[in-house]
């Protein structure tokens, strides 16, 4: 295994290259362009054999996507933001389709205003759509979890688009150490795809994806694209063994840092989670029993396991990049259902919404954070939610708009 | 028109009078649609694989019922020259690698209406002819949104009623030429027909078949619930559609337009207009001949430049 | 663990230059995290790049607020509060100015009190600015003293792979050279004092107050208030026009000017509005009597040290 500097753009394309996929719809958005100009690149230098087709759309990119996938090929593409957005028709009509394929998502936040920068608003809307998602953390992660993700998408059990998602510009445009794998050993890991009777071929004819009438014949669809995703919880844990075994790395559904003898844990999701484990550590050296929990799976969203592992604990401070407005962090309200009226579950689960469109959270923030749970934990109070937003950052959009002549009569502070 | 090329249909008789598409399907009864496309389907044949747009044919197959012998896939109003693709792209990688055999392989064929057609579907597909993609697009135009109702579409005809252009001139719009869009992106072939006249019709599904790349089967068709009119009278609209030279059959190929079938002494468009309740309106209470006026001037205008 | 910062413009080469860091430090055993910040990549606009290095994994994320070491390769953005070059510099960072300047010129006009250092340069020609990055690459490289000189020459090796051996030779050249010339300073980058969760300044949050629509949505109301913003920083070589030699064509530069940074004046003089002049010399290529010549940003400096009329703003 060679180890080189990889942005998470580059990761993912390896992913691709090594899982050997055959066929790649395309459309280029930022932060995920480099990732099929690297595969274009490939392509033309003979290093990977694969057919790369640029189409006008994502919409068109996932229905093209899928079509490939369910005549037998194994399929990559990649997307983010505004143009999941775009696809999300197919993006829950494909997982009707049983289509197994994996798309990388490279969130970025959602218009308007437009950026640039991460957020999970993106990815989150595809939540309910019978895709798979696994988030991601490091380089390395993007890499590994492309390769498991085809397995995961593959399995009989399963059969299911699995998005594999991973930060803009926090992982995209970040080179980091990443293990490449051989192909060889990839090979022997991934297998061929096997797309058993779920193909098209002239000899074998199929209508695919037709209407049902009725409630009850399409409850049952729906419900069995349900249980398939609910069977990727196990499938992954599978699948993370099998991997460790082979590649040395472990992969749980749940990322768990230090949190078996916290009394206090964060909880959040993708690039950001490093910053939190940085807090950990820090927070530790000074005494506090604090760690974190990271859902590499938001769905199927591992309810039990968060049971499990929050059982007694003091406080959880659950941050959100993401926001659903009138309602607050996904994470938060998820992660709530999975724990209401069980027994031992932690009496204080606050939220904390930051990191939008890139926002930082510094490490400072994160000590508040924590601190603020325990003493919620103190007086046995749960906090209001929180967005984390300074004095300073408001002074700052206070600038910007006098500069953008917005009349500021009528908001309280400086009437 | 000295090289006429071999065919095999050059009366009614040479048709198949057995059909491959099967019956029991959820179309009205006398729809012009599924007459065109059963027509199609006799001569495309069961070695297919129809990438179906939203619109009336979404019903075509209804679980666990098909009509198709062959394959079917449906996929979203937007996006069903995509659709073909992938599917396309995924069976030339399987013969390449050697992973399917020959004869699995299959006529990629897009269904769409004329909503999708003309409207919501114009970017994937233009774009699928910008790629050259190996595929025949079937559009079954009834000129309206008909699956929910005849709202009209890009496809509706000048002064047309429908439930969103109820009032007493109709539709203001004119019928948007998709033949010419489609033309203007240099095709393999492009073709109008109509289920009532099938001898026209299976000579250019024939010929489609013999080439390859983009392909477009454009077939007019007449809806008793849409249009309104006594199913019966289906293939007599279409006919007089022809007659009356509203619907010029004709078909692009290597850079050029050729009309296959040039009505000699055409009928005024009367005769089209007035079998059909979405122009009532032009004949009652009075004859609005401004309007029938505006409709026949467009016909004599178009048939003018045709010079074969 | 190392936090490093480079400033610079785009197209001076501010990602590769902090790409051949990284790679220098993984190659001496270190886990590194590098990246590129730019919103829209524009040429000549200020960008900037960052590299962490360290011996154990690198949890930290994001922009460097807290740098150990930042590197100006443009010294016109010194002093430009928008690049955020100077964002935490700290006693105990050391700058690095590519200038001609002395330190103690710098310390005193940036008003620092922290290790100031410059790097002398040639001036470069208008086509060489992307060897700006190369040039502070080998500088930090040897102010950090953890990369050999062989290291770096890997380093550059592997990053410019796909260059030709002249690009390769040329960028290794001016690397070594600044490598050689920082000599003295070797090793004086000190790692930071990490952030104690004992001992740290609060982040003063707030709550969001509730702002009417016609406060808070994204609506800017005002015309062409974007002369606001001086892209003459994006200049590193201005045209400037000799008026013996201008034909008062009136119209050739100031219509073909993409940024309508040129405009006539009452007696019909064409007038470079210096604030806003990106620096692409379209009107030097277009002017039918080669009447406008280029010149250094620093040289023009000297000579005319301000622009007051600037007929663009004006308007």
């Amino acid at each position: 295994m060679n180890r080189v500097l990889l942005t998470g753009n580059g990761a993912a394309a390896w992913g691709a290259r090594l899982a050997q996929a055959e066929y790649i719809p395309a459309f280029p958005i930022t932060p995920q362009t480099e990732i099929i100009e690297t595969l274009a690149q490939w392509i033309d230098q003979d290093k990977m054999t694969a057919r790369l087709v640029t189409l006008e759309s994502e919409h068109s990119m996932i229905t093209a996507a899928a079509a490939a996938a369910v005549t037998g090929v194994r399929v990559f593409s990649a997307t983010s933001s505004q143009g999941l957005l775009y696809a999300m028709e197919m993006i829950y009509t494909v997982s009707g389709w049983r289509a197994p394929f994996v798309l990388v998502n490279v969130s970025r936040g959602l218009a308007s205003p437009i950026t640039l920068e991460p957020d999970h608003n993106d990815v989150l809307a595809a939540r309910d759509s019978g895709c798979l998602q696994i988030h991601c953390s490091t380089c390395q992660e993007v890499l590994d979890n492309t390769l498991i993700a085809y397995r995961l998408a593959e399995d009989p059990r399963v059969r299911l688009p699995v998005i594999v998602n991973l930060d803009g510009f926090y992982l995209s445009f970040t080179r980091e150490p990443v293990l490449l794998p051989e192909i060889e050993s990839v090979k022997n890991f991934i297998g061929e795809y096997n797309p058993e009777n779920m193909r098209f071929r002239a000899h074998e004819p199929m209508s695919h994806a037709v209407a049902v009438l009725g409630g009850a014949p399409y409850s049952y669809f729906r419900y069995q694209t349900h249980l398939a995703v609910e069977n990727g919880l196990a499938v992954y844990d599978e699948l993370a063994k099998e991997f460790e075994q082979q590649f040395g790395r472990e992969y749980g559904v749940i990322e768990n840092y230090f949190a078996d003898d916290a009394d206090y844990v964060f909880v959040m999701m993708d690039s950001f989670a490093t910053k939190a484990k940085d807090a950990v550590d820090k927070l530790r050296a000074t005494g506090w029993a604090i760690g974190l929990l990271r859902p590499r799976l938001i769905r199927p969203f591992p309810a039990e396991r968060f049971r499990t592992l929050l059982s007694g604990k003091k406080a959880v401070a659950v941050i959100d990049q993401n926001i659903s407005m009138g309602m607050g962090g996904v994470l938060h309200s998820e992660l709530c259902t999975a724990l209401y009226g069980q027994p031992q579950t932690p009496e204080i689960v606050a939220s904390f919404i930051g990191g939008l469109g890139g926002r930082d959270i510094t490490v400072e923030e994160f000590f508040e954070i924590a601190k603020s749970i325990r003493h919620a934990d103190e007086i046995n109070q749960t906090p209001s939610p929180r967005l984390l937003y300074t004095e300073t950052e408001l002074r700052e959009i206070r600038k910007l708009q006098s500069l953008a002549n917005v009349k500021l009569h009528g908001f309280g502070e400086t009437s | 028109m000295n090289d006429k090329p071999v065919t095999l249909y050059r009366h009614m008789k040479d048709l198949p009078s057995t059909h491959l598409l099967g019956s029991g399907t959820a179309m009205c009864s006398g729809c012009g649609g599924l007459e065109a496309l059963h027509e199609i389907y006799d001569i495309i044949g069961e070695k297919s694989l129809y990438v179906n747009a939203a619109g009336c044919m979404t019903l075509l197959s209804v679980y666990p019922f098909t009509p198709f012998r062959g394959s079917w896939l449906y996929t979203a109003m937007a996006s069903a020259a995509a659709g073909a693709q992938g599917v396309r792209d995924a069976l030339d990688i399987l013969l390449e690698k050697k992973q399917m055999k020959a004869d699995e392989d299959m006529q990629v064929v897009v269904l769409s209406g004329d909503g999708s057609a003309y409207g919501m579907g114009l970017s994937a597909t233009s774009s699928a002819m910008e790629r050259n993609l190996d595929f025949i697009y079937i559009c079954y135009d009834n000129e309206g949104y008909g699956n929910t109702g005849q709202q009209y579409s890009g496809a509706t005809p000048h002064a047309a009623r429908t439930s969103t252009s109820k009032g007493s001139s109709g539709f203001r719009g004119f019928k948007k030429d998709l033949f010419s869009i489609w033309a203007a992106h240099k095709p393999t072939y492009v073709a109008t027909v109509i289920g009532s006249e099938p001898v026209d019709l299976a000579r250019k599904i024939e010929k489609a078949m013999q080439l390859k790349g983009p392909r477009l089967i454009l077939a007019l068709s007449p809806c008793p619930t849409g249009w309104d009119y006594d199913p019966q009278d289906s293939v007599e609209i279409g006919k007089l559609a022809v007659k009356t030279g509203i619907w010029p059959l004709k078909e692009y190929v290597d850079g050029k337009v050729r009309h296959t079938k040039l009505p000699k002494q055409r009928l005024s468009v009367d005769e089209y207009l007035k079998r059909q309740g979405r122009f009532n309106h032009l004949y009652q209470p009075d004859r609005n001949d401004k309007l029938i006026n505006e409709i026949q001037i467009d016909v004599d205008d178009y048939w003018s430049e045709v010079v074969e | 663990m190392y936090r490093i910062r480079f400033h610079g413009r785009g197209g001076q080469g501010m990602k590769t230059a902090s790409r051949i860091l990284g790679t220098a430090f993984f190659l001496e055993g270190y886990e590194v995290q590098d990246a590129p910040r730019y919103g829209a990549e524009r040429r000549g606009a200020p960008i900037f790049a960052y590299v962490r290095a360290a011996k154990q994994t690198i949890h930290e994320r994001g922009v460097i607020q807290q740098p150990d070491l930042v590197i100006i390769a443009d010294e016109s953005l010194a002093s430009v509060s928008s690049a955020g070059t100077l964002i935490g510099i700290d006693k105990h960072c050391v700058l690095l100015i590519v200038s001609n300047e002395s330190p103690e010129s710098w310390k005193h006009r940036l008003n620092l009190d922290c290790t100031v250092l410059t790097l002398a340069y040639e001036q470069l020609d208008i086509h060489q600015i992307s060897y700006a990055g190369i040039v502070c690459t080998g500088a930090a490289a040897r102010l950090t003293g953890i990369i050999s000189n062989e290291t770096l020459q890997r380093a550059i090796k592997q990053e410019l792979a796909a260059f030709d051996e002249s690009v390769v030779a040329n960028n290794l050249h001016q690397a070594l050279d600044a490598y050689k010339k920082m000599a003295e300073h070797e090793a004086c980058v000190q790692k930071s004092q990490e952030i104690s969760a004992d001992n740290y300044q609060a982040p003063e949050w707030i709550t969001l107050p509730f702002d009417d629509a016609n406060i808070s949505a994204p609506a800017i109301h005002a015309s062409a208030n974007s002369v606001q913003i001086k892209t003459g920083l994006w200049r590193s070589f201005r045209p400037v026009i000799d008026y013996q030699h201008c034909k008062h064509c009136w119209w050739i530069c100031s219509t073909y000017c993409p940024d309508g940074a040129i405009n006539v004046d009452d007696s019909g003089q064409p007038q470079i509005d210096y604030d806003h002049c990106k620096g692409c010399m379209v009107c030097v290529a277009q002017c039918p009597s080669h009447a406008i010549s280029i010149i250094p940003e620093q040289q023009a400096e000297v000579a005319a040290p301000e622009v007051t009329a600037i007929p663009g703003d004006k308007r």
